[in-house]
């Protein structure tokens, strides 16, 4: 059962993390197109208001999931940690479960203002619908990599 | 502009987690290895999970207050205090985080 858990909160993630990096490429100052799209004009080039929803919802659920496996984190992985005297292992579990619970707390306001039209509160609401998609692209990147590297790490190790 | 109290909501969710988790504010305790919830610190029950409970404590606090604050007031808000206040919180908890590192 934990072995499809984790699969699944790895899948969903995986979901949030090509949604949010369209979006947040999305929200970068463009150059006037010249000539041929590149592979990042095309990546960028998405609906980005679009996106809002679907990250907001796939956060909650791939957060929830971890919140399910974090039990067994706990109680196998972490001790373990500790037993090879991971420190540094054990600290960027750490500020993951922080941003996460941080990402959940900038939720409402990020799928507010992706929810405004252009013109409402002009470039105060643009620079903070590009702010705060980046915040979340950091944390779930951060989130990301370090679960990946954390779930193989007993194979990294020597 | 529609549900301004989010802006406030997100705004202070952040400091409030960070509040909660450096002075063990936690709103209940998960033990896992029991399988159980207590309001208060249970020892001899294993390993204890704060995470949830800081959750809790901050949504319930940031809510609280985000209710709490008039409507003119949180429609005067700028978007931006959601990300500026975030920003720091995140980079505190990143300093104090350091620990694990040093």
């Amino acid at each position: 059962m934990i072995v499809v858990l984790l699969l699944l909160h790895g899948l969903l993630a995986v979901a949030l993390l090509g949604a949010i990096t369209h979006q947040a490429l999305s929200v970068l100052p463009r150059a006037a197109a010249k000539g041929q799209r590149t592979f990042l004009d095309r990546f960028r080039g998405v609906n980005a208001p679009a996106y809002a929803t679907p990250v907001v919802v796939l956060f909650v659920v791939t957060a929830i999931g971890g919140a399910l496996l974090y039990p067994q984190y706990r109680i196998d992985v972490r001790p373990a940690l500790e037993d090879m005297q991971n420190a540094a292992a054990n600290g960027v579990f750490e500020i993951k479960e922080h941003l996460i619970a941080i990402g959940l707390g900038i939720l409402p306001a990020y799928w507010l203002v992706w929810q405004q039209p252009d013109n409402a509160q002009g470039a105060e609401a643009a620079s903070a619908r590009r702010a705060l998609t980046w915040l979340l692209a950091f944390f779930v990147w951060w989130g990301f990599i370090v679960g990946h590297v954390l779930n193989n790490i007993r194979g990294m190790l020597p | 502009m529609k549900h301004p109290a989010l802006k406030i909501f997100s705004m202070l969710f952040g400091v409030f987690y960070i509040a909660a988790f450096y002075f063990d504010l936690a709103l209940f305790r998960y033990y896992p290895e029991a399988r159980q919830f207590h309001w208060m610190r249970t020892d001899g029950i294993g390993v204890v999970i704060l995470w949830y409970g800081w959750i809790v404590t901050a949504a319930l606090a940031s809510a609280a207050v985000a209710v709490a604050v008039p409507r003119p007031v949180a429609e005067r808000l700028s978007p931006r205090w959601v990300w500026i206040v975030t920003t720091l919180v995140v980079i505190v908890t990143l300093l104090y985080e350091r620990r694990y590192f040093v």
